[in-house]
């Protein structure tokens, strides 16, 4: 491993002083003078015409300053990607419950709740339609009936509700399933997940007296906020100042436009700045959370265990809008391993529940339950170990990749190795306790990143990006300047940042910050140390290539007391031709870099009441390198934790009827608390990427795939029971312990309708 | 609604004001008194974010009507550290890795206080009981509890 001076070191947060003072500041906690209130209305009916909404006993309350309903905005509709699907504000109809129809500006709070009691919307009910599979069937409820007419459609299959179609082809696969020694045939069912971020939705916005728009926002895209505020009010993006405030935990849930709309607006009606907070059952109905997925797999096997083909069907269900888009996860339909022939689809389907939202590598962790389940599944037919059966399959470097990418050298084996060490895998375990793995892979995520690093006359630097911190990675991006321009940690300041003054990046999410808005960091930092250098060079007058940069000064090497500090020389540039020194960097794309984690659980299973004890649980990622060790074992835990509720206890339910959250609070949402836990192993594997700043890796997404498919592996290990549907409660595995239940539902048909559709054989 | 009067002391301050007796404890110090350090997560007792010390105890300040705290004793997140010196809950959590996002980190730090106020040498287990009440989404506790138990060593051993 290189040597580092402030990487692979575990230095304390940059904001860590402010959070544990209670100082740093969220979206919720600015107060300004005048300030009002905002609540929202929500849709009491799933499908709707809307018929008539009498405002003017709300309006007519005292203490109430402004009341909208969706005719307010301008009739445009938006979307997260191509398709224009969706109104900001219910306009002419509703397509869920819980779906915005009015908001209230008022003195306080209270006063705003008592306005929407009195807001009288007149409904005129159309027939929902609530399950993926049903909306899919010809003859369904359609929810949008005009879908075709929507700006940014482009889908080609008529009929049902389905609205994208993400696929992936290579090879012949019909050919391979039939050559194959094998063919083994599984569905899987993946439940509804809420992101469970702390900080509910927040925003405050104010019309200057200038007429621009400041809004302060809990966000990871302040940039995407800016644009699709602008879209929705219809007003120049310019005009629009996006302030995001501290965020407290988001998870893929706040990377596009919220609630900020609704403020914004009354705002510019009362002239006050308005505040908007959600609460926690707002949280759970109106924001995007996960909606179930079925995954269907077929793979084609040969007799030394070899995979030769692999068929995925996504049937992804995204609500009332398409919201966070396509489901990704149909991307991962090959898991880690290198299958020469596949066939990957998955269909979105629209249905009239809340739309569905980003979290943490969407569809992925359903995806990586069903593969790695049904990897094990094929194992144990096939009389192999599951690890071995998995290291045979395991993509290699130099193999291609789904998404045709060469794979580049990665640390895959070395995770798969660390784990199977540290257990003493193959393992018998007394009764009623099994142990499963799962192997998890995932991409370093790229777009859009710039940097800007100013040297300043006391030989600090101040450091301004675009990106909002998320789980530290401001931490990261100043480890990574202080180690490119060879100065300390506390050295290194890391601007407040807005959408006037930086410039423009990416959002905080998909793995993507260290990795791409590290590279950023990167290049600025050593377009800065030449320009300091070039400086050094002139003023000592020595060749460039004779000076080095290191312990906050740039010296001679062959005589390091001939030097010049970091703060002497920006002293110096400010009158020098060259001018001050500010490194600049911006780039779009990395090339792929692979991420691979392979995770372990051990469980003691009760067999009276089938309650799963998870009583370890280890995991191994390989991150190239540990810009900060700490915190990247944070990241691995609670990314871990995060699975591990999603294996077992966390489950958004929906009214069959209706679409309806029955479970909008922490109460009935039941997400780990500390004494749920074992204790959690985390290794690390480095071996670095070939793009990423010193090597980094993507940290972030894999350790919350794992621990479903390693939890019913190992309940299999345990007991013998093949749980195929998640959470896997208790309930159900003491259904499949009786031999009742536990049946994922048939979706033969809905495949063979969908595969006729497309001209494919059936 | 009109405001009563409440007296009460926070972080030390006697404070006079004027609350809605709708108001909780959390409103309170947030809204009235501009401590915004104590966090609103779900406003009904689930989460632990909005919990302070009251009269000795660690609570969730968003159960507690303003009102029935009147002649109390409140400490917040804002009142551990001294103008030299963060508290040594505080300091642990910097030197651990106990926080993430924050937004749970000022309820997880004071019910670390109320726990080490009553047992200064806690095993693990004991602390996670004692965070029992506190979700965190982005740690996943490990270093929560290892926070926790730094500063019990560090508090226990200055004594």
């Amino acid at each position: 491993m290189a040597t580092f001076k402030v990487l692979e070191q575990n230095n304390p947060r940059v904001d860590a002083w402010e959070k544990v003072t209670g100082r740093a500041t969220y979206a919720g906690d600015v107060y300004l003078p005048g300030m009002l209130m905002c609540k929202t209305l929500g849709s009491s009916r799933s499908h709707a015409r809307i018929v008539s909404i009498d405002t003017s006993r709300a309006q007519a309350l005292p203490g109430v300053r402004a009341v909208i309903t969706g005719v307010d905005f301008p009739e445009i509709r938006f979307g997260s990607g191509a398709l224009k699907d969706r109104y900001i504000m219910a306009r002419d109809k509703v397509y869920y419950i819980g779906e915005p129809v009015a908001a209230v500006a008022a003195e306080d709070e209270i006063t705003a709740e008592e306005a929407l009691a009195l807001i009288d919307v007149q409904y005129e009910d159309l027939e929902p339609v609530v399950d993926p599979l049903t909306a899919l069937r010809a003859g369904s409820p359609s929810v949008h009936p005009d879908l075709e007419s929507y700006e940014g459609y482009g889908f080609t299959i008529e009929g049902g509700n389905i609205c994208t179609l993400l696929d992936a082809d290579r090879g012949d696969v019909e050919q391979a399933f039939q050559d194959a020694d094998h063919v083994f045939e599984d569905t899987f069912r993946s439940q509804g997940i809420n992101q469970g971020f702390l900080e509910p939705m927040a925003c405050v916005a104010n019309v200057e007296a200038n007429g621009r728009l400041t809004v302060w926002a809990s966000t990871q895209g302040p940039y995407q906020v800016r644009a699709q505020l602008a879209s929705v009010l219809d007003m120049p993006l310019s005009n629009i100042k996006v302030i995001p405030m501290e965020l407290g935990g988001g998870f893929g849930a706040k990377l596009r436009l919220a609630f900020e709309a609704f403020p914004s607006l009354l705002s510019m009606k009362t002239g006050s700045p308005v505040k908007l907070i959600n609460n926690r059952e707002e949280v759970f109905t109106q924001n995007g959370p996960r909606h179930p997925v079925t995954n269907y797999l077929k793979t084609g096997v040969n007799k030394d265990g070899t995979i030769v083909s692999r068929e995925a069907y996504t049937i992804f269900d995204v609500g009332a809008y398409l919201g966070a888009g396509p489901n990704s996860g149909i991307g991962h339909g090959l898991g880690a391993y290198d299958i020469p022939n596949f066939r990957l689809r998955s269909y979105a389907a629209y249905t009239n529940k809340v739309y569905v939202g980003s979290y943490r590598a969407s569809g992925v962790a359903d995806m990586t339950f069903a593969v790695e389940s049904h990897m094990d599944m094929i194992a144990h037919n096939l009389g192999m170990d599951p690890l071995d059966f998995r290291l045979k399959n395991a993509i290699k470097e130099g193999d291609t990749a789904v998404n045709g990418s060469r794979v580049p050298r990665n640390g895959l084996f070395e995770c798969l190795a660390a784990v199977k060490e540290r257990l003493g895998l193959p393992r018998e375990l007394p009764e009623g306790h099994g142990v499963g793995i799962a192997l998890c892979e995932w991409r370093s995520g790229t777009g859009p990143s710039t940097a800007s690093i100013s040297v300043n006359e006391d030989g600090t630097v101040s450091l301004l990006t675009g990106s909002v911190d998320i789980s530290g990675s401001d931490t990261s991006l100043a480890s990574i300047a202080a180690e490119s321009l060879g100065i300390a940690m506390d050295q290194v300041i890391v601007a407040r940042r807005d959408t006037d003054l930086a410039p423009f990046t990416g959002p905080s999410g998909g793995s993507r910050i260290v990795y791409s808005q590290g590279k950023a960091v990167e290049l600025a930092a050593e377009d800065a140390r030449n320009k300091l250098l070039a400086l050094a060079a002139d003023r000592l007058g020595v060749p460039q290539d004779a000076l080095a940069c290191a312990d906050g000064s740039v010296y001679v090497q062959d005589n390091p007391p001939q030097s010049l500090t970091l703060g002497q020389l920006a002293a110096m540039s400010v009158t020098s031709r060259s001018g001050p020194i500010v490194g600049n960097a911006s780039l779009s794309t990395l090339p792929y870099a692979p991420v691979f984690s392979a995770q372990a659980a051990e469980v003691q299973v009760d067999r009276d009441t089938g309650q799963v004890k998870l009583t370890r649980y280890v995991q191994c990622q390989d991150v190239g390198v540990a810009i900060n060790p700490m915190a990247v074992e944070g990241q691995l835990e609670g990314g871990a934790v995060q699975g591990i509720g999603r294996a077992l206890t966390e489950d958004m339910q929906f009214d069959p009827e209706t679409g309806a959250v029955r479970n909008p609070s922490f109460a009935s949402y039941l997400m780990p608390l500390a004494l749920d836990l074992p204790e959690l192993e985390t290794l690390l594997v480095r071996v670095p990427s070939e793009d990423g700043p010193f090597g980094a890796r993507a940290v972030a997404e894999p350790p919350g795939f794992g621990p479903p498919a390693a939890i019913a592996n190992a309940i299999y290990d345990a007991v013998g029971v093949r749980i195929r549907e998640l959470p896997l409660s208790g309930e159900r595995v003491l259904a499949a312990l009786r031999g009742e239940g536990n049946d994922v539902a048939y979706i033969g048909d809905e495949l063979q309708e969908l595969k006729r559709a497309e001209g494919l054989a059936v | 609604m009109n405001k009563q009067p409440l007296a009460i002391t926070v972080n030390g301050h006697e404070r006079q004001i004027f609350v809605a007796p709708y108001y909780s404890l959390l409103d309170t110090l947030r809204d009235e008194l501009r401590l915004t350090g104590t966090k609103k997560g779900c406003d009904e007792g689930d989460c632990g974010a909005c919990t302070v010390i009251l009269d000795g105890k660690p609570v969730t300040s968003c159960l507690v009507l303003a009102m029935s705290a009147q002649g109390s004793d409140v400490t917040t997140v804002e009142g551990l550290a001294t103008p030299d010196a963060l508290h040594p809950v505080q300091q642990a959590f910097i030197e651990r890795g106990g926080l993430q996002c924050g937004y749970c980190t000022p309820g997880l730090i004071m019910a670390a206080v109320g726990l080490l106020q009553d047992n200064p040498r806690p095993s693990a287990e004991e602390v996670k009981f004692a965070i029992g009440g506190n979700l965190c989404r982005c740690t996943g506790y490990t270093k929560v509890v290892e926070a926790i138990l730094l500063a019990a060593d560090r508090m226990a051993s200055q004594c």
